[in-house]
């Protein structure tokens, strides 16, 4: 059972980042990118609560639902790729340090309970927290944000190197032509706030220090999801007659799942990993299909009180995090990619997985996460930040790839029509107004068959006493939607010429 | 091969100098600078190329050459911001007609790489046809020394430029705001590193000055599609004229002067030809060039 589990992790793995790769242009794929986030039946339950509307794509999340009524929590022994990565982790970081405790066993099994009851109750109030705690979530996200541009960051040395070499220069180039063409970037993609990202996915290894799988085991809110929905599975763990209660599949269990009598399991805490039927030296253990019947060990450790403090801390959050750092629709400054809905329901809706993110790192670059520029409740949003990247005038992927409809799928025509932002010029900055030199930079890059930068032509006299004709750039307010190019491509160096603000910014309802 | 391009590199150079004191004059009986109407773009290229001499006259069995069509732009060729695809590849097939070691094909875009080498055509067409199409690799740029450098002295040049034995330029006619046009000389802008941005400023003597180091063996200037308005990107089919017609020359500067009449522009009102005529480069006034006419 153990091989057919770790082939099924691994493939789903695979399977994981084969479709995280094809997140770019020009996205033409087999399957979505985003499989794996719209089959999350948390994403689907707490978007669907906190925007109270049903995205077609998340259907597929409800559905999923049905699995463990019948197989229990076999998402996450066979398919969740963080567990996978946890089970990893675990065995090569932590290998000697796992002894089962009795206390840490099962005392901080609630954890992942009430977590899930507050995320529930805190979308009830319009607040969407699921981003911060759902595990393909978090494994999408990281390696968006971390992984891939450390990847890409590596692998671009490595080809720097060998070309200084200067030897086999002409196979070095085509291998790099192919893993541009497949694995890496052409453009290596630059972001800005990875840090805390990398810092929370070390956290969750690191829980590994605890015991196995603690993180599934005491946080995942989506593994609790699961488990509530597993109590009546009906593939079991069965213990047959020949059992010699040696305990070893008691301490053998990653999820702490068997009860001290050895035979009775937790089908609540069981992610069906199998190790306990190939651990056991009398081949007593088998999983097989039985019907439901009470059973003594399957209770949610949780209690009435417990319940009631989730809820309690759900609402309060909800409204802490309203109160505390909110950005509103005028003092923020953050500009939303196109097709982006309404500001407050852009905030129930999007999970930040960075799915955009990662698709705009290769067309043009401009989404980030925020930090706080959205304040406390719009955390790793995706902005655009034009210094570093434009919205590319012929490309609609963000809004193709997003799983909960936070940016709405347009059609071409609608995208180029769809105003995100305005550009100013700073005179103070731009180049002809300083100088009275032509520059036009700006005014070359406008993707706009009508040029959004139109010039004031003047004769003007230098400092130095001559006349000259100078082609000073101004904005045309109905033209500009925004993709800001300009002040991507602008030459002067920090702070640009020419700038792009939210101001006219356009949100999408529903494309439908 | 490094060895013999920089001598190269020289002798062109010391070239040009000479060339600014004594007027081109040659016995040549091909053409400097040739047009061809009337076509479809692989037709157009390869009669030019046969007006201008033939290709093995620029390309020697196991030579490296590299081509650099316009693909700078997010934009597909019936929009003429791009080089047409379908006159790449049959450059392509030309140079591999007459022998040539290896093809490659690079351009550092305005837009995102990918983009542009996908929507323009050109990567598939000059992929299919035998060229090594490659991304421009950021750590590829050597900066170069511009000796004859009026205000630019050094500029990171593209090193498979510095490289090859031959390079073909292959822009495509456009409008742009700066020079008025863009055409050859201002193509050679995708070869180079650095940011291109402070190239604007004072464009005329800074494009003449890299000019004089990065020296295309053969100019084609795609006129299939010409975009008036707009340029150089443009993106509206209105701004497009289909004008099927290749312009093609030895000589950089008249090939440009000539492609500028496309335009309904005077090639002595081109501050940057007018420049590059000055510095030595070519000749701007088109009465002293052999310029040949043919139309299917």
């Amino acid at each position: 059972m153990r091989k057919a589990r770790q082939l099924s992790q691994i493939f789903f793995l695979f399977l994981f980042f084969f479709l995280f790769l094809q997140a770019r242009f020009p996205y033409e794929r087999l399957l979505p990118s985003d499989l794996f986030l719209r089959s999350s039946p948390l994403i689907a339950l707490t978007t669907f609560l906190s925007s109270w509307s049903l995205e077609t794509k998340l259907v597929l999340g409800f559905i999923m639902l049905v699995l463990p009524l019948f197989l229990g929590r076999f998402f996450c022994g066979w398919i969740c790729p963080l567990g996978t990565t946890l089970d990893f982790s675990d065995k090569v970081l932590f290998h000697s340090k796992h002894s089962r405790n009795k206390n840490v066993a099962t005392s901080f099994r609630a954890c992942k309970f009430v977590l899930l009851i507050a995320l529930v109750v805190a979308a009830l109030f319009s607040l969407q927290l699921v981003w911060f705690f759902d595990p393909v979530v978090i494994l999408t996200r990281f390696s968006t944000l971390v992984l891939y541009p450390a990847f890409a960051v590596a692998a671009g040395s490595i080809f720097d190197a060998a070309f200084k070499l200067g030897i086999f220069e002409d196979q070095i180039y085509t291998l790099y032509h192919w893993a541009q063409k497949t694995i890496l970037p052409v453009t290596p993609p630059h972001i800005i706030h990875g840090l805390p990202v990398l810092l929370l996915f070390l956290g969750i290894l690191a829980l590994g220090l605890v015991g196995r799988r603690f993180w599934c085991r005491a946080f995942c809110p989506l593994g609790a999801l699961l488990g509530v929905f597993s109590k009546y599975r009906l593939l079991k763990r069965k213990v047959d007659s020949s059992c010699t209660s040696c305990s070893i599949c008691y301490e053998k269990c990653r999820m702490h799942a068997i009860a001290d009598d050895v035979t009775s399991t937790n089908p609540i805490e069981c992610i069906e990993c199998g190790e306990c039927v190939d651990e056991c030296p009398s081949h007593s253990i088998s999983y097989g299909i039985d019907l439901p019947k009470q059973n003594v060990n399957s209770n949610v450790d949780l209690s009435r009180r417990r319940v009631i403090w989730a809820s309690v801390g759900g609402l309060l959050g909800a409204i802490f995090v309203k109160t505390i750092h909110s950005g509103t629709e005028k003092t923020a400054s953050v500009i939303r990619p196109p097709g982006a809905v309404p500001e407050a329901l852009f905030l129930d809706k999007c999970i930040r997985c960075q799915a955009c993110t990662r698709i705009c790192a290769s067309t043009g670059g401009c989404l980030q996460p925020s930090l706080a520029e959205a304040g406390l409740e719009g955390l790793w949003s995706p902005i655009v930040i034009p210094r570093l990247g434009y919205c590319e005038f012929n490309c609609t992927l963000c809004g193709q790839i997003c799983p909960t409809g936070a940016i709405q799928p347009l059609t071409l025509e609608k995208k180029q029509q769809l105003k995100i932002g305005l550009a100013f010029i700073d005179q103070n900055r731009c180049i002809p107004w300083r100088e009275n030199k032509d520059c036009l930079v700006c005014e070359e890059h406008c993707p706009l068959a009508e040029k959004a930068i139109k010039f004031d032509v003047r004769e003007v006299r230098t400092n130095q006493g001559d006349r000259r004709v100078v082609r000073f750039p101004y904005v045309d307010e109905n033209l500009c939607i925004g993709c800001g190019i300009c002040e991507t491509k602008c030459p002067v160096l920090g702070a640009p010429g020419i700038y792009l603000t939210a101001q006219n910014n356009q949100r999408i309802i529903s494309v439908s | 091969m490094q060895q013999f391009t920089r001598r190269q590199f020289v002798t062109t150079a010391t070239l040009a100098t000479a060339g600014s004191l004594f007027p081109a004059q040659s016995n040549d009986t091909r053409a400097r600078v040739a047009v061809v109407r009337n076509g479809e773009p692989p037709e157009l290229v390869r009669q030019a190329i046969d007006m201008l001499g033939g290709i093995s006259h620029f390309v020697q069995p196991g030579q490296s050459v590299l081509i650099k069509p316009n693909m700078s732009w997010d934009r597909l060729p019936e929009q003429a911001a791009t080089t047409n695809p379908e006159a790449v590849a049959e450059v392509v097939r030309l140079c591999k007609q007459a022998g040539a070691r290896l093809i490659r094909i690079v351009d550092r875009t305005c837009n995102r790489a990918e983009r542009c080498y996908y929507r323009s055509g050109i990567e598939k067409a000059a992929t299919a046809a035998g060229a090594q199409v490659r991304h421009v690799v950021p750590s590829r740029f050597v900066d170069t020394t511009i000796p004859n450098g009026s205000l630019l002295s050094t500029w990171p040049v593209y090193k498979d430029v510095l490289d090859v034995d031959v390079l073909i330029n292959m822009p495509i006619a456009k409008h742009h705001t700066i020079p008025g046009v863009t055409l050859g000389m201002k193509n050679i802008m995708g070869l180079i590193g650095g940011d291109r941005g402070d190239l604007h400023v004072d464009f005329d003597v800074k494009i003449t000055d890299l000019n004089t180091i990065i020296r295309p063996a053969l100019t084609l200037v795609d006129a299939y599609r010409i975009l008036r308005r707009n340029g150089p990107s443009g993106g509206s089919l209105e701004d497009v004229e289909e004008k099927r017609m290749v312009i093609a020359g030895i000589d950089p500067v008249a090939t440009d002067a000539r492609a500028v009449q496309l335009f309904g522009l005077e090639p002595d009102k081109i501050a940057y030809l007018v420049q590059a005529h000055k510095r030595g480069l070519g000749e701007v006034d088109l009465t002293k060039v052999a310029v040949h006419d043919y139309s299917f």
